[in-house]
């Protein structure tokens, strides 16, 4: 409902801002934005992993998510950077992730971005239904028939018989 | 939640039910329908249809719906010379009026003659205990046919499937892209395609809407009191009777006895963590293969040393979930599987037992694609694909509506070391120990996995996937059928309840859920659940109308 003005919300509550823009840019990273085509940014994956981080269910993961956030960043100012991960070209932060990928934060840390994304809007993410988009699912609480394309031909050729 | 009498602690009460769910649902409706006054344990609260939700992160991931997000704790292990430690899935039931029924998909099978009596038809199998029923299908079938009728289940007749005395009361949910696609694949292999039954209204039915094809059925709740849990179809008529109570939030600790080895009610903490006694002329188990099993184990005395009812030692032992086997495949076009019921069509002719395949096992096939976008994100994508990145998203979209699932739903044998027991190092929040599952597939089980597998994607390939990929084919560590652990018999030296679910060793005592089956069927049990549980309804009315209780 009020997903327009929280995206311009900068205010977050466990996330600090350097931490959020890091994460901001794991996530575009994750399901990248293109011309048309939302992705995890637009979804606002970030808020949801804010809120996520203080939830009892995800506690777990709080520490492996910190200290890789943190690791993104020194890993990008050994490159180069001057204003952390975000701060580095597309194909940069691209070999980051590359070496960060096997590791325990990244599972973390994507599987927080995908939840951020898909998730009932309730949680935070999944912004104007980004996270339906992107899987090409209708938004609807309830479905009519046909389903999918095979079922539709299958009706179709059966009325043309009768 | 409804009005509902209320019966005070000195009121005589015919029978205390422990348990709402799939067979403790029916036993209540018949009771009181029958004019006995009825209270009902339910360990979880009671919910209105209007408040599930199709909220992926917390039904799935936090799994709100099982008792797992109020009571984590279960230890596993594969053998009992193995410490137990707290891992495996754990065995998974709903704790909530309507138990494991609010959330099922709700395939409804019927159990087919061979499946009571495959130890004459086989012979014994070396490390299990097959065994035939006590009944066979031509007992059960009129029970089999009061499901359909007063439960609610849509479907259609095939040409094989076993006898029934009555057409199915609705006819079938519509065919999904997958089911059209599963008819195609078997026509080719010259297989039959079958309806799938569902316990879902496919039209308005008993004063229940139709399915709103929404996709959220297993895991879920029915927000439309369409999908025919007891939630919606038993409890509100057992309640209607006035002679049926249910009490919610209620945790039976122990059934008691009397010094002549009768059951005379059971000892429960309410929801204010006070311990009560509820008296009864009888009582009644119904709260699933784990938790009917640890309730037995718990109620010793000096006459039940070993637990109530366990004088054949088989209380917790033969524990059957039921293996599967699948392969995924993606399409050219579109079939939106998020829409509409679990499955519309299913393959029976790998159902019987076939010496040739030089297993024990066999099965039903059915199509589906068991995905909310976070699960299928996170990690419904075939292996060799990008984990991140445009190529990943892309692949989403092009997977996400147009994959699926062929699953084969299969036997589990009765093996007498696959137990629940009590975890003698974990208790949970009333201090109770909790559930050990000692589990090891047996080897006919492994066997018939990976020879499903094999026909899954032979027919994933017939079908025209244009993408066929196989998950490993892995053993059991828990699951949500649990079914075996008090198993009936005409022996009471190797079964626990006989052919009327009375307990061979407490004659005012009956159990009725899954732990009650002596084989495991083909993966899809509620319907033979609430089956024997109508029958033992009518049997116990019998009796207790004739003094014999």
């Amino acid at each position: 409902m009020l997903a327009g003005c929280a995206r311009e919300t900068t205010h977050f509550e466990r996330l600090s801002p350097a931490e959020a823009r890091t994460m901001r840019a794991f996530a575009a990273q994750i399901l990248p934005s293109e011309p048309g085509s939302p992705g995890a940014d637009e979804a606002g994956a970030v808020y949801f992993v804010d809120r996520a981080l203080g939830e009892p269910f995800f506690a777990d993961v709080v520490p492996v998510v910190r200290a890789g956030l943190a690791q993104l960043d020194a890993r990008a100012a050994h490159a180069g950077a001057l204003h952390g991960f975000a701060s580095l070209s597309d194909a940069d932060q691209r070999e980051i992730m590359q070496k960060v990928e096997g590791g325990p934060f990244f599972a973390a840390a994507r599987t927080l971005v995908l939840i951020g994304t898909f998730a009932d809007p309730s949680h935070g993410g999944n912004r104007d239904a980004v996270g339906m988009r992107i899987v090409g699912m209708e938004h609807r609480p309830s479905y009519a028939t046909p389903y999918g394309w095979y079922d539709a031909k299958t009706d179709a050729e059966r009325a043309t018989l009768a | 939640m409804m009005n509902q009498r209320s019966y005070a602690e000195g009121d005589d009460v015919d029978f205390v039910i422990v348990g709402s769910g799939a067979a403790g649902g029916v036993l209540a409706k018949e009771l009181s329908t029958a004019g006995f006054d009825v209270v009902v344990i339910e360990q979880g609260p009671w919910e209105q249809p209007a408040q599930f939700t199709h909220d992926e992160l917390a039904v799935e991931r936090e799994l709100v719906m099982f008792n797992k997000a109020f009571e984590p704790k279960q230890t596993f292990r594969r053998s009992a010379s193995e410490p137990a430690a707290l891992n495996g899935h754990g065995m998974l039931y709903r704790r909530a009026v309507g138990g494991s029924s609010v959330h099922f998909a709700a395939n409804y099978w019927r159990f087919r003659p061979s499946d009571f009596k495959e130890c004459s038809m086989l012979g014994p199998i070396a490390g299990t205990e097959l065994a035939d029923w006590p009944i066979t299908y031509e007992e059960l079938e009129p029970y089999y046919t009061k499901v359909d009728w007063e439960v609610g289940v849509s479907g259609a007749p095939a040409p094989n499937d076993p006898a029934r005395s009555r057409p199915y009361p609705m006819p079938p949910l519509p065919n999904k892209s997958s089911g059209v696609l599963l008819e195609r694949a078997a026509a080719k292999l010259g297989f039959h395609a079958q309806v799938s039954p569902m316990a879902i209204n496919s039209r308005p039915y008993d004063g229940r809407s139709a399915c709103g094809a929404c996709g959220r059925c297993a895991y879920y709740g029915c927000e439309f009191g369409a999908k025919s849990s007891s939630l919606v179809s038993m409890i509100p008529k057992a309640i209607a009777t006035g002679r049926c109570e249910i009490r919610t939030d209620a945790t039976v600790s122990r059934v008691e006895t009397n010094a002549h080895g009768r059951a005379t009610g059971v000892l429960y903490w309410d929801k204010y963590g006070r311990e009560q006694r509820r008296r009864a002329r009888g009582v009644i188990i119904a709260a699933n293969g784990a938790e009917t099993a640890r309730l037995l184990l718990l109620s010793t005395s000096s006459a039940f040393p070993h637990g109530l009812a366990n004088s054949s030692g088989n209380v917790g032992r033969h524990i059957m979930f039921n293996g599967y086997a699948y392969t995924t495949g993606r399409f050219e076009h579109p079939l939106n599987e998020y829409k509409g019921a679990v499955a519309s069509r299913v393959v029976m002719d790998f159902y019987e037992s076939d010496a040739r395949r030089g297993f024990y096992g066999g099965g039903g096939i059915d199509a589906r694609f068991p995905y909310g976008p976070i699960a299928f994100a996170v990690n419904g994508l075939p292996d060799d694909l990008p984990g991140w990145g445009t190529d990943y998203k892309h692949a989403l979209r092009d997977y996400y509506t147009h994959s699926m699932r062929f699953m084969s739903h299969l036997t589990s044998l009765p093996v007498a070391t696959n137990t629940v027991t009590l975890d003698p190092d974990h208790r949970d929040r009333w201090g109770r120990p909790v559930f050990c599952l000692t589990y090891t597939d047996h080897p006919d089980d492994m066997k018939a996995k990976h020879w499903f597998q094999q026909r899954t994607q032979e027919m994933m390939e017939a079908a025209g996937a244009t993408r066929v990929w196989n998950p490993p084919v892995l053993p059991i560590d828990g699951g949500l059928h649990l079914l075996g652990t008090a198993r009936m018999g005409n022996d009471p030296r190797t079964s626990v309840v006989d052919r009327d679910h009375r307990a061979h060793d407490v004659p005012n005592l009956f159990i009725c859920d899954g732990s009650s089956f002596v084989t495991s069927g083909r993966g899809q049990p509620t319907m033979t659940i609430q089956a024997l549980a109508f029958r033992a309804a009518e049997h116990i009315t019998r009796f207790a109308r004739s003094h014999e209780i």
